[in-house]
């Protein structure tokens, strides 16, 4: 395969993933295989992708969407998620994507604080945004795949669309205009905006040729949702910058269901997360037996930590190895990885890939000696970084220091140059593969009446990583039922997303705090896990 | 007074915040917005407090739509009252 390449100065990920493809040679090329929950499947080719883009891009414009503007998806996986992401890109407004299973006060959270101009979503999504809408002053319009009406506050997309042509020219898109925005969650305040620009793409088409070993005849399967970095990264820019295929799955997880598609598609890379592998390993192996998978040649995953027994386990039932891989949503691309050609050390994060530089720096800034822990940082700059917190220059630069990205990964470098995540330098939990504040779910949780108190952390969990572990104080004279851990449950769901409910939640007389009254999330964690909270001196008893 | 079918409706409508659900036996998790494994939870706990019974985990597992948990639903219900 041909290493991708700019041409005429043109920088654009969209012009790159469709009109591109079709100038050379790819436009009746599959692009993506369709198959929906119920099995029902369509297949779109370059010049489809390029078509019905180019459609959201003249309708946007139409609409005064302009350069600059942010603009959202609220959407599950299903085509228009693709078309609509693209299409906000060539117009070179900002294209958000929203994970379709948050509630009302993460999208106000997210739309608010970006100011968004526009929400693209469907039917039955509408009601969590309308209940945001009083929040987003900004937000100007709601554009709705599946609506068949405009009413005052949403406009029905299809006889829109069906009205805009399908051409567009892309205008020449410089390398550091921005381009993708996704929100992630830090251990204090609000979720944050991280803004990446045009010429991530890059770095994206690089580590997808060369991680992901993607190749012209590939037939590619990436299950992460186009709400996390994942999901646009490796789900959509990466893999049709190199005009590869693609197949998009809009159900759920089904062992069974994942296995037919593996085998009858015949998938030939395949990126999941180890959440997903740690729950094929506990169904029965029998599954398995019945399903042939020698088309597929590498699984690589992506989230959190791969324990070593996935590898043991993949390769007993599968016959397959696993390379996992590691990035951020500020990263924007794979850093560091276990990938073909290089030996996999099960449990290890593997190396960073060649056009980046790795370090793992002391609290004083300087190189750790091999096997010593310290900060994981990347050498700035590189082309998919993020460019900004959006709105927020103090926690930008808070991360950037030195000329260094410092990840707020711990992790230390071994004799062979691999890299060993060793935990996180904040609160920050990873669930499944999913970043959540502690503070979002602390302060969602204050919102019930009766909690007086609340305090949240991570606690180890086999299949999930880490689980959210809540700890609770009641008002006085309310008392704890069942009835009130689920209300508490079905609350956090809806206001949030399930992602972040708690696992556990535990009543406590009084939060921890230290004098300063920060929560001392430490001695919770400690307590949790029945081990030495440590120096405790600094707690305000 | 809701059957018991209605009543299921009802606690759809309070655990995914959404008083337009209207589910039929062939409504699957796909078919329901926020209805994930996790929220799963949260659902089957309700369903479980509202009429006084209790799911055994195996059933929970196999169900593929309402009309499966249904059948399971009516079925305690119904040892429940002999």
């Amino acid at each position: 395969m041909q290493p991708f390449k700019i041409t005429c100065n043109q920088y654009n990920i969209a012009y790159y993933c469709t009109r591109y493809q079709c100038l050379n040679g790819n436009s009746q090329k599959l692009a993506f295989r369709y198959i929906g929950h119920k099995g029902d499947s369509c297949d779109y080719s370059f010049e489809d992708l390029d078509g019905q883009s180019n459609r959201y891009a003249n309708l946007l414009t139409q609409l005064g969407i302009k350069k600059g503007d942010i603009v959202f998806t609220f959407l599950p996986k299903m085509p228009e998620q693709f078309f609509a992401f693209l299409g906000i890109l060539k117009t070179q407004a900002v294209a958000g994507t929203l994970y379709s299973n948050f509630g009302e006060e993460a999208l106000a959270d997210r739309l608010g604080d970006s100011r968004a101009v526009a929400v693209i979503t469907k039917k039955s999504l509408l009601k969590k945004l309308m209940r945001a809408l009083p929040q987003l002053e900004h937000l100007k319009y709601i554009l709705v795949v599946d609506g068949t009406e405009n009413d005052e506050k949403a406009l029905a997309l299809p006889p829109m669309l069906s009205n805009a042509s399908d051409k567009f020219e892309v205008s020449v898109t410089g390398p550091d205009a921005p381009s993708v925005l996704h929100y992630t969650s830090g251990s204090t305040g609000k979720p944050k905006g991280v803004q990446h620009v045009h010429k991530s793409i890059l770095t994206q088409s690089y580590t997808a040729q060369h991680v992901l070993n993607l190749q012209d005849e590939d037939f590619y399967w990436c299950t992460a949702d186009q709400g996390w970095v994942t999901g646009t990264s490796y789900g959509i820019i990466g893999p049709w910058a190199l005009g590869v295929s693609q197949l998009h799955y809009g159900g759920a997880y089904n062992a069974e269901t994942w296995m037919e598609l593996l085998e009858n598609e015949g998938i030939t890379k395949w990126y999941t997360a180890p959440t997903a592998l740690r729950m094929l390993m506990r169904e029965d192996k029998k599954i398995f037996k019945r399903f042939s998978l020698n088309k597929l040649h590498y699984i690589f995953s992506v989230g959190e930590p791969l324990n070593p027994e996935i590898n043991l386990w993949a390769a007993e039932v599968l016959g397959k190895e696993v390379y996992d891989t590691w990035f951020q949503t500020e990263t924007g691309s794979i850093m560091i990885c276990n990938r073909p050609g290089i030996k996999i050390k099960p449990g290890s994060m593997g190396r960073p890939i060649d056009i980046i530089e790795a370090a793992i720096l002391s609290e004083g800034g300087r190189p750790c000696p091999v096997g010593e822990t310290g900060h994981l940082c990347i050498k700035t700059p590189w082309d998919s970084m993020l460019t900004a917190y959006l709105n927020n220059e103090a926690a930008f630069n808070e991360k950037i220091k030195n000329g260094y990205y410092y990840t707020g990964d711990m992790a230390f470098c071994d004799e062979e140059g691999y890299y060993h995540f060793v935990g996180r330098n904040d609160d920050v939990i990873n669930t499944a593969g999913h970043l959540i504040s502690p503070f979002e779910v602390e302060s969602t949780l204050l919102e019930i009446p009766e909690i007086a108190e609340s305090a949240v952390i991570g606690a180890p969990d086999e299949l999930l990583f880490e689980k959210v572990v809540a700890f609770i104080r009641l008002k006085d004279h309310v008392v704890w039922t069942d009835d009130l851990e689920l209300k508490i449950r079905i609350f956090l769901s809806n206001r949030l997303s399930s992602i972040a409910t708690p696992q556990d939640i535990r009543l406590i007389e009084e939060v921890p705090k230290n004098k300063s009254g920060k929560i001392m999330r430490r001695v919770l964690k400690a307590w949790y896990m029945g081990e030495d909270p440590g120096d405790i001196s600094t707690m305000d008893i | 007074m809701m059957n018991t079918f209605e009543q299921l409706n009802a606690i759809f409508c309070k655990v995914f915040y959404d008083d337009d659900i209207k589910i039929t036996r062939e409504t699957t998790s796909e078919d329901v917005d926020g209805w994930d494994s996790l929220s799963h939870l949260n659902l089957v706990v309700s369903v479980e407090k509202h009429f006084g019974i209790k799911f055994n985990d195996a059933e929970i597992a196999k169900w593929k739509n309402v009309g499966e948990l249904m059948d399971s639903l009516e079925q305690l219900i119904q040892q429940k009252q002999h």
